[in-house]
């Protein structure tokens, strides 16, 4: 278009070169802060789901050498003699809740078997079921916290 | 001349005052009006006044790509039907589903057409890329858009994942648990990626508002823009793909070659990246009528086929979502199948290295398959090395997908779909 300026051009004035670049970077800012926004926007601050630390009841509504799943929380609860262990029924594969077996765990959606203790058996779980901490409140209540992991050999003992 | 009574009626209206405002050119007569009638609607200048034969061949096209795009056309159509009475809330969802096979007139139809070009479109997406392969039609200058039709059959995939927890039954929900977990298997950003999609740590209300939302407005409207540049480079690059004819020379003129001390009218730039294309004014036709008929009557086979699926069977709806008992054994949908198969042996490498890389060889392919030789024929001889390649990967995938579909039963186990499946036993 205008062919007559070619040499002008590499002379731009010093202060309008230093407008020019603050005006493109305070523009280049706002667009990447909008975008960052918008991605910090879509993660969620309140979550509606059901708390991970709750109460599961008196210890003697469990009887001796039971396993018993809490559906809610898909947890099961295991008692042996005076101790009590609280394991995860989700799938550390892709997040199906195991059935209970004869001896140990299955899982119905790649076929992944866990033994009595969680760890994996067979199939393409990767690790073995997740152990909660089990703790007894002031009131004498089993208390589970999924937010605390465990080994698996870690009881509570009453 | 005794034309019949319904063109005689057409050739009225076009003449009158109205029809001539709305329809500019009426039923053309002459080779001219051929022309005007295609540049002067706007549904029709989509595409070029002449085509060249060899692009109408049904043997070469198949016309997979155009029934791929009717099927998203009824799927918006009906998808649009639907959206009047869906609710995205676990509470409602599941219960409108039965009010639409139920209790509203035709529901039942239109949720099964819905159901049934979701499935047929994936299905022809893979078809038309199968075509686009095997008949080397992603070389230059087609390499783009061969990129772009990988973001389309991601997007198509993306579309039918995301419809399928709408239902909010247990195969929806436990398909898209299973789905998400995958995606947590990426490495770094793969549990942030799983929070962000799910909108939390399970499969709820938050995952169903976003999974709608995606579903109804944010990925029809990416396939719709790139569906528009898709069609659009198709002309572009000169129709078709064809072998090339003696005399008949891809060129491809650099815009920068050009002298640039003079100005340019609009036809000269336009050819400037295409290439040279039907010199032979022989080989062409007129779009109106040998194209435009042709596809109209593809589109009109279509819809009787998507309406007859949808009559004779109905979409599957399982019970309503139960996150505490998996459906034994806990199936993806079909098109899913081979990567659960894959993911059965190992979630990190099926759920995502396999598929990554094959994503990432589909989107290279054009740029490392550079011979210009065998385009335009069927599984061309010199080019039968890429097309061994990807048979053997094909074949691999369709085996996976028979396996995952009809040879695994509860706890994912080995049955043989011709002998009764082995009782499902419930552990607790
Ligand atoms: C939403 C999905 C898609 C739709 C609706 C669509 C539509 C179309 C249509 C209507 C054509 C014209 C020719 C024909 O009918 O075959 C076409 C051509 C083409 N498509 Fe697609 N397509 C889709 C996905 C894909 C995919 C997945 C690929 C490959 C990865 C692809 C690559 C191409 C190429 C390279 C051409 C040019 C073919 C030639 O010139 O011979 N498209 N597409
Ligand atoms: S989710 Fe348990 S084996 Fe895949």
């Amino acid at each position: 278009m205008n062919r007559s300026t070619p040499d002008n051009k590499n002379e731009l004035p010093r202060r309008g070169f230093f407008q020019l670049t603050l005006g493109w970077l305070a523009g280049a800012f706002a667009v990447a802060a909008s975008a960052a926004g918008a991605v910090r926007f879509l993660v969620p601050n309140v979550l509606f789901e059901p708390s991970l630390r709750f109460k599961a009841g008196k210890p003697d509504d469990y009887p001796d050498g039971s396993v018993t799943f809490m559906e809610d929380e898909r947890i099961f609860l295991v008692r042996q003699g005076n101790t009590f262990r609280c394991l995860s029924a989700i799938c550390t594969h892709l997040g199906c809740t195991v059935n209970r077996a004869d001896h140990g765990y299955h899982c119905p959606c790649h076929g992944s078997v866990f033994d009595e203790q969680g760890s994996v058996k067979s199939g393409p779980a990767p690790r073995g079921l997740e152990w909660f901490q089990v703790t007894l409140s002031k009131d004498k209540r089993l208390l589970l916290d999924k937010n605390q992991r465990v080994a698996a050999d870690k009881y509570l003992v009453l | 001349m005794n034309a019949p009574l319904p063109k005689r009626i057409w050739q009225w209206f076009t003449r009158t005052r109205i029809g001539r405002s709305i329809f500019r050119i009426g039923l053309p007569e002459s080779n001219l009006e051929r022309s005007q009638v295609m540049v002067s609607s706007f549904l029709l200048h989509m595409q070029p006044a002449k085509v060249h034969r060899h692009s109408l061949r049904a043997s070469y096209s198949l016309g997979l790509g155009l029934i791929s795009l009717y099927l998203f056309l009824i799927l918006i159509g009906t998808g649009v039907l639907l959206m009047f009475y869906y609710v995205p809330s676990t509470e409602k969802a599941y219960d409108i589903m039965k009010d639409l096979q139920y209790v509203v007139s035709a529901g039942l139809v239109i949720r099964n057409m819905h159901r049934w070009a979701a499935h047929l479109m994936v299905l022809f997406v893979l078809l038309h890329m199968c075509r686009v392969f095997y008949t080397g039609a992603y070389k230059r200058p087609r390499e783009f858009n061969w990129v772009i039709g990988v973001g389309l059959f991601l997007l198509t995939l993306g579309l039918s994942f995301t419809g399928y927890l709408l239902p909010w039954d247990q195969l929806a929900f436990w398909a898209i648990t299973v789905g998400t977990n995958i995606a947590g298997y990426a490495p770094v950003i793969g549990l942030k990626l799983k929070y962000l999609m799910l909108g939390g740590n399970v499969v709820g209300q938050e995952a169903l508002t976003r999974f709608y939302a995606l579903h109804v407005i944010v990925l029809p409207t990416v396939a719709l823009l790139m569906l528009a540049v898709h069609l659009w480079r198709v002309r572009k690059d000169g129709g078709l793909s064809r072998p090339d004819e003696p005399g008949d020379i891809v060129q491809q003129i650099q815009l920068k070659q050009l002298p640039t001390n003079k100005t340019y009218g609009l036809m000269e730039l336009a050819r400037g990246t295409t290439p040279q294309v039907g010199k032979n004014p022989e080989d062409e036709v007129f779009a109106w009528p040998h194209l435009v008929f042709r596809e109209l009557l593809l589109f009109l086979l279509v819809t009787a086929m998507v309406l007859f699926l949808a009559i004779f069977w109905n979409a599957p709806l399982e019970e309503l979502a139960n996150p505490i008992h998996p459906p034994n054994p806990a199936k993806a949908p079909w098109y899913f199948l081979g990567l659960q198969e894959l993911v059965s042996y190992s979630a990190f490498w099926g759920g995502v290295v396999v598929p990554g890389l094959l994503v990432t060889a589909l989107v290279l392919l054009p740029y490392i398959d550079r011979q210009r030789k065998g385009v335009g024929h069927w599984f061309a001889r010199e080019r039968v090395v890429a097309n061994t390649i990807f048979s053997v990967c094909l074949v691999i995938a369709v085996v996976l997908t028979i396996i995952g579909t009809s040879f695994r039963g509860p706890n994912w186990g080995w049955v043989e779909p011709w002998k009764n499946a082995p009782a499902v036993t419930e552990g607790h």
